[in-house]
């Protein structure tokens, strides 16, 4: 992609999606907040930006998103070598062209993995995340154990406990062949990637998420991701759909090459 | 059944139209020709519909103007996001003729394009992601 072509993609995007998060601020009004039999808020559900990609009630990002200086990103805090090296990709290196998982989130949700919905399952000793586009799971044992001593694995290995009603977890072990977003935008990372999340079902409709990324071999600072608040969605299931699609790949290849 | 290959410009294009590739899970711009000049229009006959992720895509056999058929393939957006607008794989079917607008990719010889636009046989109108009437519309 020439470079007038990406400043242009860039911008558009950006204002679409200022647009689209306009006046998208969640009620929080959603009913008592169910609990689990530990007393313990019950995160299971549908979660999702309040509409799936394309769709009616569709949103980016959490509130406040396109108000005010826009907040730090995962690339904007690279190191220079890190800067640089991001300037030797683009689209068609990104790994999920491969039917191959972020290793944080698209949308800047990470149970979101690739797409705009995430369902999770709860029991009071163990929490499981799940994504929609690659099938993808995410154990979260809350029962105390530590990190398992297991080989790194693209979404990292998990561990959770609770701080009050917040559900607290922990993410490390990651590969390093992930980027951190879909959608062509470069953003490799190393495999000292942990992650940090919080969870808090703030009533029955409303999940608030924060997380703070760490990277000290790629970011001169841990990124502190924008809060998303999510809606429980009106389903209850995701979607069973393969994926494939590599043909993307191949047209992407074809055009890096008329341009060189 | 008659198919027919025909290229249109077209131009004036919404600005937002990229909204779908700031929501899709990879770039459009890099593998298709979003300018005026990768538009395209074309009608042809269904031979699969391919409900997968990250993005759907539409196969359809069109004849060209040697008359020789040319399988095309049209990607189109998310199929959860299709799915929960609206759409059904019930309702675009092989066998069935379609007109589709779209861009082409970037490389012009090659069969394969980004799908704007999908009009059935009967005048209904689905867009990249799913129906442009009813409930899911958009």
């Amino acid at each position: 992609m020439s470079a007038v072509r990406r400043k242009r993609t860039t911008g558009l995007a950006a204002a679409c999606i200022a647009l689209a998060v306009a006046g998208s601020a969640a009620a929080q009004d959603g009913g008592e907040v169910p609990r689990m039999a530990n007393g313990k808020p019950d995160l299971s559900g549908v979660w999702w930006g309040g509409g799936d990609v394309g769709g009616p009630g569709f949103r980016v990002g959490g509130p406040g998103r396109g108000e005010g200086p826009p907040p730090a990103t995962f690339t904007g805090l690279y190191q220079p070598w890190a800067a640089e090296h991001a300037a030797t990709l683009s689209d068609k290196d990104d790994p999920t062209l491969q039917c191959v998982s972020t290793a944080f989130g698209t949308l800047n949700v990470r149970m979101y993995d690739v797409g705009a919905v995430a369902q999770i399952v709860a029991t009071p000793d163990l929490v499981v995340l799940l994504s929609e586009t690659f099938h993808g799971y995410q154990l979260v044992p809350t029962d105390g154990r530590d990190h398992p001593p297991l080989p790194p694995a693209r979404r990292g290995h998990a561990v959770g406990h609770w701080d009050g009603d917040t559900f607290v977890v922990e993410v490390e072990n990651f590969t390093d062949d992930t980027w951190i977003w879909a959608e062509g935008r470069v953003s490799f990372h190393s495999d000292a990637l942990r992650v940090v999340e919080r969870y808090q079902r703030v009533d029955a409709d409303t999940l608030v998420v924060d997380a703070t990324v760490y990277d000290p071999e790629v970011l001169t600072e841990p990124w502190v991701v924008p809060t998303q608040t999510l809606e429980i969605a009106p389903f209850d299931m995701l979607f069973p759909l393969d994926c494939s699609g590599v043909e993307t790949q191949e047209l992407m290849d074809a055009a890096a090459e008329l341009e060189e | 059944m008659t198919q027919t290959l025909k290229l249109a410009s077209i131009a004036g294009l919404l600005p937002c139209l990229f909204v779908g590739s700031a929501a899709a899970h990879h770039s459009f711009a890099a593998a298709y020709d979003t300018s005026p000049e990768g538009a395209i229009t074309i009608e042809g006959t269904i031979v699969n519909v391919r409900l997968t992720n990250p993005h759907s895509f539409f196969f359809l056999d069109v004849e060209d103007e040697n008359g020789e058929v040319v399988r095309w393939s049209f990607e189109a957006g998310t199929p959860s996001g299709m799915l929960r607008n609206g759409y059904s794989p019930e309702v675009i079917k092989e066998g069935d003729v379609v007109t589709i607008s779209g861009f082409r990719a970037h490389d012009h010889s090659k069969p394969n394009g980004m799908l704007r636009e999908l009009v059935t046989a009967d005048g209904t109108v689905y867009g990249m992601f799913g129906p442009r009437e009813g409930p899911g519309a958009r």
